[in-house]
């Protein structure tokens, strides 16, 4: 079925080679690199504005494992992604419920059952499959997922998304995003 | 079939004190006693030291000299750390520093505003930052971060001086018994154990080493440090309190932060504070690498030397057993089959670049160096010869093929300094484990570092000797 819609916002710069299947809203400033996919099987995925998704990540809403894709009365979830996030290259986030201002670095693995508020940067490598919500500025690093709690919450990345959203466009092509309807109609005379 | 070139496949024995196993890439040979050495059979010397990170050398000369510049409780923290590099306290990777840009008011005119740049130490790796602990950003990029000073410092001084003192002392006496002893039979030599002896308290870095048949001048230098060090030093004994500090009255009571605790490592890495909140944990500067040097214990030659620059991965003396002795590996192996022959390819490379004869013998029943075979072998009885390595041949391809007359029952094939042999095995125990196999080779051996003889000028310049070397293959398990 093709009816699931994709809406990309204007500002959204999307190129061409990535994968975007199901139905995905991406906010405004939001850079998604060429190979990156975003996956929307089992529900849609609400994604918000200024996010960075570099090459090779995997942002996938899928159906939890004990139930089989066709079977009757399953809900569709939606998967929510706040603002000013960044998914580093190869990382896998299925986390249901990701805040601002995260960091998921390279080839990190996040499970559904997560959720993410603000300011958590997942470190490279890390599989975090537990179920629960991680507090705010927690920082997940090292071999064994050690944890503490940091003051400042990461940046947000506003110069490298400038510096993409600029140079992006010059080498690859871009996904149509959705006009912006001027507010005030012509007056007919 | 990688894993059959996995290094620990095949073993070859060193005799030492202990008899060790290990594979050939591991060892070292000794050119001057022609003998296989290990790692545990050297000993080990440090050559300089030099900060992993920035990769500053220190050599031990220099870092002595800081140590005598200031007190020596400073010593033990700056002693052997780098001055530039720290470690971040919470998961030991090398801090960096970061700037940012903060408005600060010009000196002329207070009302106004410039960008001036503030310096803080961040970690890569934890995302753990220097104002995490309350340490205030620095207008200067390297030089003006502080470790906290101990409190304990002067206590410490003393002990360590006076523990020192009683280490000369004892050292003095028990050189001067085991002298008085050896006076009428040596009077130059010097005990194995005087060279060799951890010294008490690191009073090893302020007295030289001593070499065996060097003259009596460190006794003379011992009485003059005596001299110096006349002054005795008295220490309080340490003084014990009936009253203890009593406990917070919320102990059980107050919930724990988690993350504020911090973990054995963090703590025992700062022994001096051990702190246990991760809001008191400051960085430490970074642990100097050491360059070693490996000596024979027998002939006290050189076995590796390292470069001075800790740049430079290579060696001034690399004396590694690979480069000498001829090393088994092996190619393929069949399924193994309980009493079953079974036929094994191995391959022979000669490290040396002229010819070498190899004649591989068989353990014989009751050997004593021959403990963990498992198996019957049967190794080739005919002299394998190996061709000397040529650097050149890989480059020149109109090359004569080398003119050898190989068995085809025992030389499998052969490619410039290797060649490829059979080996038949036959697996005496049904069991588990590896069928392991060992057999002795026999090889000669060139050695060039020995001094020409001036007198015969019309032989050959170097004399081949034949060194035995007994060697061990882990040919895998049994398949049923």
């Amino acid at each position: 079925k093709n009816s699931a819609k994709k809406v990309l916002a204007a500002g959204a710069v999307v190129c061409v080679e990535s994968e975007i299947r199901g139905e995905v809203t991406i906010g405004a400033r939001t850079v998604v690199h060429p190979k990156a996919r975003i996956i929307a099987e089992a529900g849609p995925i609400v994604i918000g504005e200024g996010n960075l998704i570099e090459e090779q990540a995997l942002i996938i809403n899928s159906y939890p494992e004990n139930i089989a894709p066709d079977s009757e009365g399953v809900e569709p979830k939606t998967m929510t992604i706040g603002i000013n996030n960044v998914f580093e290259v190869g990382c896998m986030s299925q986390a249901m419920k990701i805040g601002d201002n995260n960091v998921i670095e390279s080839k990190a693995d996040l499970g559904r059952n997560m959720i993410l508020t603000s300011g958590c940067i997942i470190g490279a490598c890390c599989q975090v499959n537990t179920c629960e919500v991680i507090p705010e500025n927690t920082v997940i690093f090292g071999s064994g997922c050690q944890r503490r709690v940091q003051t400042e919450r990461p940046q947000p990345q506003t110069l490298q998304l400038d510096f993409l959203m600029k140079i992006l466009p010059n080498y690859h092509h871009m996904k149509k995003t959705v006009k912006t309807t001027s507010a005030v109609t012509p007056a007919k005379n | 079939m990688a894993s059959l070139l996995q290094p620990d496949r095949v073993l070859y024995l060193v005799h030492g004190e202990k008899k060790i196993r290990s594979p050939l890439s591991t060892l070292y040979f000794c050119r001057y006693c022609s003998e296989l050495r290990s790692l545990e059979c050297v000993s080990h010397e440090v050559d300089s030291h030099y900060c992993p990170s920035c990769l500053e050398n220190m050599p031990s000369a220099e870092a002595k000299l800081k140590k005598n510049r200031k007190r020596i409780c400073n010593q033990l923290n700056e002693n052997f750390r780098c001055a530039n590099c720290f470690d971040c306290p919470c998961c030991m990777h090398t801090l960096s520093t970061r700037a940012t840009n903060i408005p600060a008011p010009l000196p002329d005119d207070p009302s106004k505003t410039t960008m001036k740049k503030a310096y803080y130490l961040a970690c890569g790796f934890c995302r753990w930052t220097s104002r995490d602990v309350g340490m205030a950003d620095k207008s200067v990029a390297s030089g003006g971060w502080q470790e906290p000073d101990n409190p304990h410092t002067q206590r410490i001084n003393k002990l360590i001086e006076y523990y020192q003192q009683l280490a000369q002392r004892e050292k003095l006496e028990r050189d001067r018994k085991k002298l008085a002893r050896r006076r009428p039979y040596m009077p130059l030599a010097f005990s194995q154990h005087t060279i060799h002896v951890v010294e008490k308290y690191g009073l090893g870095t302020r007295l030289q080493r001593q070499r065996p048949g060097a003259p009596i001048t460190s006794l003379a230098g011992l009485s003059l440090k005596e001299g110096e060090d006349q002054k005795e030093i008295n220490i309080e004994p340490a003084q014990a309190l009936d009253e203890v500090e009593p406990l917070p009255e919320d102990c059980y009571t107050r919930p724990i932060n988690l993350p504020e605790v911090t973990s054995l490592r963090q703590r025992l890495l700062q022994p001096d504070f051990q702190p246990a909140g991760a809001s008191q944990l400051h960085p430490k500067h970074k642990h100097l690498l050491i360059k070693r040097s490996l000596r024979c214990r027998k002939c006290e030659h050189n076995l590796s030397k390292p470069e001075f620059n800790p740049t430079s991965i290579k060696f001034k003396i690399q004396l590694v057993a690979v480069s000498y002795i001829p090393e088994v590996r092996i190619m393929s192996i069949p399924n193994l089959r309980f009493q079953k022959e079974c036929q094994v390819l191995l391959t022979l490379t000669n490290p040396v670049e002229n010819i070498t004869h190899v004649t591989l013998v068989g353990c014989e029943e009751g050997d004593p160096e021959d403990i963990n075979s498992t198996a019957k072998v049967m190794v080739p009885t005919k002299e394998l010869v190996l061709a000397g390595k040529d650097a050149a041949a890989d480059y020149d391809e109109l090359a004569e093929p080398q003119d050898f007359q190989d068995d085809p029952d025992v030389v499998a094939f052969r490619k410039s300094n290797k060649i490829g042999f059979f080996i038949k095995v036959v697996p005496q125990r049904e069991e588990d484990g590896d069928v392991t196999v060992s057999f002795k080779i026999r090889h000669d051996f060139r050695n060039l570092a020995a001094p020409i003889r001036p007198s015969e000028e019309g032989d050959a310049p170097t004399e081949a000797i034949w060194l035995t070397h007994h060697v061990e293959l882990s040919l895998g398990p049994i398949i049923a």
